[in-house]
């Protein structure tokens, strides 16, 4: 499961539009292997997921 | 005339050259301060190998074989220009065909997102995006890379050097 569903599973209202270039989460791949990783969340409401819940 | 010689401030000397040529040949200074720039770092890269995109995210791509670079600044899919300066930075990928996906461009500066390309939604066989802005790097530390924005699964970026591609060059000293 891709880290965007892994949040979406969480937060069920978050949509595609939140990660978009214009919304206020920004998931992040360096392509160095090390995956996908939250580079910016800045959503008014809800709360950055803790690694715990992405796990 | 010969060449003219300038003592450094420290150390070192400055040389005029001539060029060796008959005539007359005029050197015209500008009437401003500054540091007259000559043949700044230029580069250009594209990939023979696709890069593997995540959906939602903005995905580095990589570019694996280099057409030049001029000054050796280009190295794991990153410029990172050794003469500080503005530079002209441009990009272009291709995604292979498929679903409707959102599709955008970025061009990172020390890892993150500097200026954001155009983006849009379509559904054609195949597509492409493309960015160019300006960047100042201070000639040591700052890099540049390119990542894209893709909200579509199971998506890769296409090859080749008419396709993939990243390049750009020195325009003014700082």
């Amino acid at each position: 499961m891709e880290l965007i569903d892994k949040i979406k599973q969480i937060y069920p209202e978050l949509t595609t539009e939140d990660f978009s270039p214009r919304g206020t989460i920004r998931l992040q791949n360096d392509s160095d292997g090390k995956g996908d990783y939250i580079a910016k969340w800045e959503h008014p409401t809800l709360a950055r997921p803790t690694e715990e819940q992405l796990a | 005339m010969g060449d003219i010689v300038l003592a450094g401030s420290t150390s070192g000397t400055t040389t005029l050259t001539p060029a060796a040529v008959s005539g007359t040949t005029t050197l015209t200074l500008p009437a401003s301060t500054g540091t007259v720039m000559v043949n700044g770092p230029a580069f250009s890269a594209y990939a023979n190998a696709a890069t593997s995109l995540t959906n939602g995210a903005f995905t580095k791509i990589s570019f694996q074989v280099e057409d030049y670079d001029t000054n050796n600044n280009f190295a794991s899919s990153r410029f990172t220009p050794t003469v500080a300066g503005y530079y002209q930075v441009n990009a272009a990928t291709s995604i292979a065909a498929g679903t409707t996906a959102e599709l955008s461009m970025a061009v990172y500066k020390n890892g993150s997102g500097h200026k954001q390309g155009s983006d849009f939604i379509t559904a054609g066989t195949q597509y492409s995006q493309t960015i160019s802005t300006l960047v100042y790097c201070n000639g040591s530390t700052d890099y540049i890379e390119i990542y894209v924005y893709i909200a579509a699964a199971s998506k890769s970026t296409g090859t080749g050097d008419n396709s993939v591609w990243f390049n750009g060059a020195m325009i003014r000293g700082a």
